[in-house]
């Protein structure tokens, strides 16, 4: 846009000029210029300059058939030059004054009025008055008469701060009234020929639509403006054809600038309206109907110069004018017909454009000059005093004649060797790499990578053409990324031979073959191959090309041959050249190396087979000299050597460490895997992971390749779009799917047993031993330790939650109490470093040195507070071979689920003695909460009977049972009564019960009265034969067992059955029935009697009687038994009223054994102690 | 005229690109259709609201040249097609008609068992039948 003058690049302000009275000039002219519009003003102190300024050239007024379109000069000249309004200042004192400043005044106006008239400048008037100035009309009439101006047009001027501002504000309005009428003026006087159609040629129709838009300009009337620029746009295209003013190079030469200049106002004015599409369609159709318009051969670069010019100037009106517009897509995209792109919105397409078309004038611009020194070796020096005409796009010759310069036209000849030589002056490619970058640069920020690839490619190139192969090759390489990613294969080709020539040019070797490799290992088949001559440096993209780059480089890497013009490349005979290639890396199809163990899992010390598949996609086939194998344990690593290259006895001693293998071809055939299945052999557990493969070919050409497991391998970046046959790199499908390259080695087998030798299930409370023994098979143990756990068969701790308190004794239910060590060994004889650890679930005991074949044994002692089941994990770790401390642990695990039960089920009733009731009266009421009490009759006695039952499967041996009372310090409230506690030897076969009878007599009357606890002894029963396998400790088992607590109370009334034990048949005897009132009031009890068919008796049968407190009374009945056996008495019932109570002995109680006769023998009378001991079933 | 017709498939990697020119702007054409690309992602991700929507395959004219016109088709599998021409008026209708017949050449193509979807088409039948389409371009409107 900076090629442009000024004048053309902003929009024309109006001018006015100021004459006399110079000192108020200032003040004027800085409101003038600060006023909406503008205005510049031209401050003349003296009348005399105004003409001066004025004077017209006689030359150029006689012009009617133009030697040119548009004067270069004209639009400057209205700018800076011709005034649109005078303004005549006068002094009040000079106007007022004496005859002679009057005549002064009235000649300078005449002056004025002889210098403008011809150019229509409009007048105004201006008398600077003081504020104590008179003001006469007369003279001010006088003046305006003489000035012949209108009465508006006469002002008065105030300097004084008071009025400045009003009069400056007046001033202001007139002037820009006046300066719009001018230019109104002027317009329609040029207009009128235009609209009449009786212009003589095109030039001239061209030149007054320009000079009538340029006067809309000055009146701000844009709309007026564009259409007459427009006018003169198309005007200036139909000139193309008919104009003959100018030979035909120069005459298209000065269309074309015209069309440029009046292109770029129209362009400004759109874009300023922000008319975008417009304006870009404008843009469209200019430069089709000049793009055909190329001119002759020799000066076509001036075309493609015009052209980019063009593209650059809209690029940059559009960058400038495109602040707002931010985003392509909120862009409605043209008509139908003429749709529009949105890279069109962008000044990136222009630029980039600019850049294509200046690189089209570079190359014409070079065949311009080859065919100019070829045909004009002798430059005259036509070329030299050329300059600019003075119309807008003419050259002439400026020819000095004495003291006068005259301009004289040049031949089509002269003028092109004038524009080569121009040409010649300038380095194109750097304005091609700016406009690129600008261009790279927007289309980046836009995010549009393909575009912003193409430029960055382009401006490597150009770097390239420039030798700056530091800065080509980094654009290159971001470009190569992208074609890499996408898969475009030959434009990957171009990029990579110019990488290819960067690196040879910086004689970066490892770089250059890079680059040659993948450039080789291309997916270039004949089908797509492109046969172009304009190709980049790398050559045509071709298999011819791929062999003979593969060629040169391995002629290079073999040392065998030097590419030409390689730098600094001698040292790659002493140097190594080492490649790596790992999983993101380009060059993966030079090199591709898969490997997979054939186990998932091995053993330790076991051989497995490994596959190494190797695979190039290079076009000829290579050989490889020898191939190193990598592991993440480094023992494993070996080498597979080329039988054919190097024969195994001429392998170096040096790398005799490793294990080395021979393979009799190691060649590599395109696109085909070679296989190699060798045994590897682990004596380390753990991961065994094959790291890299290591190719080497010639002397000093090394290529690491990172292995990949063929289960998790992807494909080849590029060939994966290739239509080829593919195969699995093993011979095994599966393997191919599921291969790992890595494995997992195992620990060896132990050879040493764990045996866990229990029998049957724990019982409660006992210490239950758990005889572990190890004994070693083929392995010694050295640095053994075993590990116990107690865990809960289902899952969690040992505890429930309730009795989570850590540390309680209570809180585990199962507890390891200790490890009892072989016999014979005692705890003191450990060493220190021998380590015995107890906690209630986990025990950790170090096993002593066992050879092979020994063995050791311990006990573990177990002890189960609850019945509940759990598993028993026994784990030894040992080391098997020797005692380094960092040795392979080799692990045993065993578990055993033992079942811990309950031995005794203790459980009690209570009974009242035979024959005697006593009335409870909370059995008859129930209260609630007593209810669940078992009730007993205070001072009465009351028989207990305790039973324990064996509910585990082996025979228990009682040793004594006991009620203990726990709370002693507490007066005794009741008195028990039982035998000796010693039991013998009561054994209890699984089943059996065992029960023994206490006597209980309440003392005190309590609603809750303690018992207190059974206390049970027992151990189990072990017969002689038993003693060998001896699993529980000696000692004898406590059980122990809560008693309820009861209820006792007074009873009111007792009632006991007094009858023999047995009576005879015939005999007579006495059936009483004592009644026993223990309350202090009287009692009345109902009582009725029910026959019975086996006896006869004699006594009331029913009755009421009282009985009087803290007495008894007794009904006698005399009977005489009718029948033998077991004979029911006849039952009496009794009711007391109190109470309402109702009382009937159970049949049990009232029934007698009769005997036929008097028996013979001595019968034992039953004693009447309290204590029996009785073994029931 | 036609000068090259391509097959772009889902990672932007092309499937088939040929150029019926004999100058040896091949490679101008590869970068063409590689940078029309963009477009086809800018249409496809940012669809507008005043222009048509975006539910019909054909994609319109992509990209500016000095030389030639870029018009792109987007099949239902986002198989994209692009078409460069020099002809620079050139009709909607005739553009659509092409790019059918197209689109039914290219499902025949890969419809073929042995072609492997995402990989190049390398198929002879479906080379000579796309010259035959490019061939015809326009001529049944121009006649």
């Amino acid at each position: 846009m900076e090629e442009y003058p000024e004048e053309f690049r902003s929009p024309p302000v109006r001018l006015v000029a100021l004459v006399g009275c110079p000192e108020q000039h200032g003040l004027i002219s800085t409101h003038f210029l600060s006023q909406q519009p503008p205005i510049n003003t031209l401050a003349l102190p003296h009348f005399s300059k105004l003409s001066l300024l004025l004077h017209r050239s006689s030359k150029s007024s006689s012009s009617s058939s133009a030697a040119g379109i548009l004067k270069r000069d004209w639009l400057v000249k209205h700018r800076t030059k011709i005034p649109a309004v005078v303004g005549a200042l006068f002094l009040w004192d000079h106007v007022s004054g004496d005859p002679a400043q009057w005549v002064q005044v009235c000649s300078d106006l005449d002056e004025l009025k002889a210098a403008i008239r011809p150019r229509n400048i409009k007048l105004l008037l201006l008398v600077v008055v003081g504020q104590s100035d008179e003001i006469s009309e007369d003279r001010l009439l006088a003046l305006r008469k003489r000035a012949e101006v209108d009465s508006k047009y006469l002002l008065l001027f105030n300097p004084d701060p008071s009025q400045l501002n009003n009069s400056l504000q007046r001033l202001g309005a007139s002037f820009a009234e006046l300066a719009t009428t001018f230019y109104r003026d002027e317009g329609r006087r040029i207009k009128a020929p235009i609209e009449k159609k009786n212009l003589s040629s095109l030039d001239l129709q061209v030149r007054y639509c320009f000079k009538v838009a340029v006067y809309a300009e000055f009146r701000r009337d844009w709309v007026e403006a564009l259409r007459f620029y427009e006018d003169a746009y198309h005007a200036l295209r139909e000139m193309v054809a008919t104009s003959t003013r100018l030979p035909p190079i120069q005459r298209l030469l000065e269309i074309r600038t015209v069309a440029e200049h009046l292109h770029f106002k129209i362009s400004t004015l759109l874009l300023h309206g922000g008319k975008l599409i417009e304006a870009v369609t404008w843009f469209r159709q200019h430069i089709v109907s000049y793009k055909n318009l190329v001119g002759p051969p020799k000066v076509i670069f001036l075309h493609w110069e015009w052209l980019s010019r063009q593209f650059l100037v809209f690029a940059e009106l559009l960058d400038s004018s495109s602040a707002t517009l931010q985003s392509v897509s909120s862009l409605p995209l043209g008509t139908v017909e003429q749709p529009l792109t949105e890279w069109e919105f962008h000044p990136a397409y222009y630029y980039q454009s600019a850049a294509q078309h200046l690189e089209e004038k570079r190359s014409s611009l070079e065949l311009a000059v080859s065919i100019s020194e070829a045909f004009n070796d002798n430059d005259d020096g036509s070329a030299e005093s050329v300059v600019q005409s003075i119309y807008i796009g003419q050259f002439a010759r400026l020819l000095e004649q004495g003291d006068d310069l005259a301009m004289q036209f040049l031949t089509d000849d002269e003028y092109t060797l004038y524009a080569i030589a121009e040409g010649k002056r300038f380095q194109d490619s750097f304005e091609i790499i700016a406009l690129l970058k600008k261009s790279h640069e927007m289309y980046t920020n836009l995010k549009v990578q393909r575009m912003g690839s193409l430029c960055a490619f382009q401006i490597g190139r150009e770097y390239f053409s420039l030798g700056d192969f530091g800065n080509a090759k980094q654009l290159f390489d971001g470009v190569a990324n992208l074609y890499r990613q996408e898969g475009w294969v030959t434009l990957l080709w171009e990029v990579l031979g110019y990488l290819r020539e960067c690196s040879r040019k910086q004689g970066a070797v490892k770089e250059f073959v890079e680059f040659s490799l993948e450039m080789a290992a291309l997916p270039i088949s004949t089908i797509g191959s492109i046969q172009t001559s304009k190709c980049g440096p790398g050559g045509p993209a071709s298999l011819e090309q791929r062999d003979m780059i593969h060629t040169e480089i391995f002629a290079l890497v073999s040392g065998e041959a030097r590419p030409i013009s390689l730098d600094g490349t001698d040292d790659l005979k002493d140097n190594t050249l080492h490649l790596e290639i790992d999983l993101v890396s380009p060059l993966r199809s030079v090199l591709l190396a898969s490997v997979a163990f054939h186990e998932q899992i091995i053993k330790s010390g076991v051989s497995s087979l490994i596959t190494l598949s190797l695979l190039a996609q290079l076009p000829l086939s290579i050989e490889i000299d020898q191939l190193e194998v990598q592991f993440n344990q480094f023992e494993c690593n070996f080498i597979i050597m080329n039988a054919k290259k190097c024969p195994l006895e001429a392998v170096p001693s040096e790398q005799h460490d490793h294990r080395v293998e021979s393979a009799p071809s190691l060649a590599l055939v395109p696109n085909k895997w070679l296989r190699l299945t060798y045994d590897i052999k682990s004596e380390q557990s753990g991961k065994l992971e094959c790291l890299s493969v290591i190719a080497k070919m010639g002397p000093h050409f090394t290529i690491c390749c990172r292995a990949e497991s063929p289960a998790s391998m992807d494909d080849l970046p590029l060939w994966k779009f290739e239509d080829r046959v593919e195969t699995f790199p093993t011979k095994d499908p599966a393997l191919s799917f599921s291969g790992q390259k890595a494995t997992q080695v195992e620990e060896p087998d132990p050879q040493v047993d764990v045996t866990l030798g229990a029998s049957g299930p724990a019982l409660v409370g006992e210490r239950f031993l758990v005889p572990v023994t190890i004994a070693s098979r083929d392995h010694t143990i050295y640095a053994g330790e075993m590990k116990i756990n107690l865990v809960d068969v289902r899952g969690g701790g040992l505890f429930s939650p309730r009795e989570s308190e850590p540390f309680s004794m209570d809180s585990h239910h199962v507890e390891l109490l200790g490890i009892v060590g072989p016999e014979g060994e005692d705890e003191s004889q450990r060493g220190p470093d021998k380590i015995k650890k107890i906690q209630q679930s986990f025990g950790l005991v170090s096993v002593p040195f066992l050879n092979i074949g020994e063995s050791w044994s311990c006990k573990l002692e177990i002890m189960w507070h609850r019945p509940k089941p759990v598993m028993l994990f026994v784990s030894l770790g040992y080391s098997p071979n020797s005692n380094e401390l960092n040795a392979q642990k080799v692990n045993v695990h065993k578990t055993l689920r033992i079942e811990g039960k309950n031995a005794v089920l203790i459980s009690q009733h209570f009974m009242l003695p035979f024959r005697r009731d006593s009335l409870l009266l909370s059995r008859i009421k129930p209260v609630s909460d007593s209810s669940k009490f078992v009730s007993l009759p205070l001072h009465e006695t009351t028989v207990l009977v305790v039973s324990a039952k064996n509910c585990s499967e082996v025979t228990l041996q009682l040793l004594s049972m006991a009620i203990e009372v726990d709370d002693d310090g507490i007066e005794k409230s009741w008195s028990i009564q039982h035998g000796g506690e010693d039991l013998g030897t009561a054994v209890l076969v699984p089943g059996e019960e065992f029960k023994k009878v206490f006597t209980v007599i309440p003392q005190v009357d309590s609603s809750k009265l303690r018992l207190g606890m059974v206390h049970l002894k027992w151990k189990r029963h072990c017969g002689i034969e038993d003693r060998s396998g001896l699993t529980v400790t000696d000692a004898h088992v406590l059980t122990k067992h809560e008693l309820p607590d009861v209820h006792v109370e007074l009873s009111p009334i007792v009632v006991s059955l007094d009858c023999p034990p047995y009576a005879i048949l015939g005999d007579p005897f006495v059936f009483c029935v004592k009644i026993r009132n223990q309350k202090e009031l009287l009692q009345e009890v109902k009582f009725s009697l029910a026959d019975s068919q086996s006896f006869v008796l004699t006594g009331s049968h029913s009755d009421t009687v009282f009985v009087l407190p803290k007495s008894e009374h007794v009904l006698y009945y005399k009977v005489v038994p009718l029948a033998s056996g077991l004979q029911q008495l006849p039952r009496i019932s009794l009711t007391s009223v109190r109470y309402s109570a109702r009382f009937q002995p159970s049949s049990a109680a009232s029934t007698v054994f009769i005997f036929p006769s008097k028996p013979h023998c001595k019968m034992a009378g039953i004693t009447d102690q309290g204590l029996e001991s009785i073994i029931a079933d | 005229m036609i000068v090259c017709v391509a097959v772009v498939g889902h990672q932007n990697n092309p499937l088939y690109i040929q150029s019926f020119t004999d100058a040896d702007d091949a490679l101008k054409l590869h970068h063409i259709v590689h940078c029309s690309l963009d477009v086809v992602d800018e249409r496809v991700n940012n669809p507008k609201k005043s222009g048509p929507p975006l539910n019909e395959t054909f994609l319109g004219l992509l990209y500016p040249t000095e030389n030639y016109k870029v018009y792109g088709y987007l099949t239902n599998t986002k198989v994209k097609f692009i078409l460069v021409t020099t002809n620079l008026d050139v009709r909607d209708a005739d553009v659509r008609n092409f790019f059918r017949r197209f689109h039914a050449a290219y499902v025949d193509a890969v419809s073929n068992p042995f072609h492997v979807p995402g990989k190049k088409i390398t198929s002879r039948t479906f080379a000579e039948r796309v010259s035959t389409i490019v061939k015809s371009f326009g001529l049944s409107s121009a006649g």
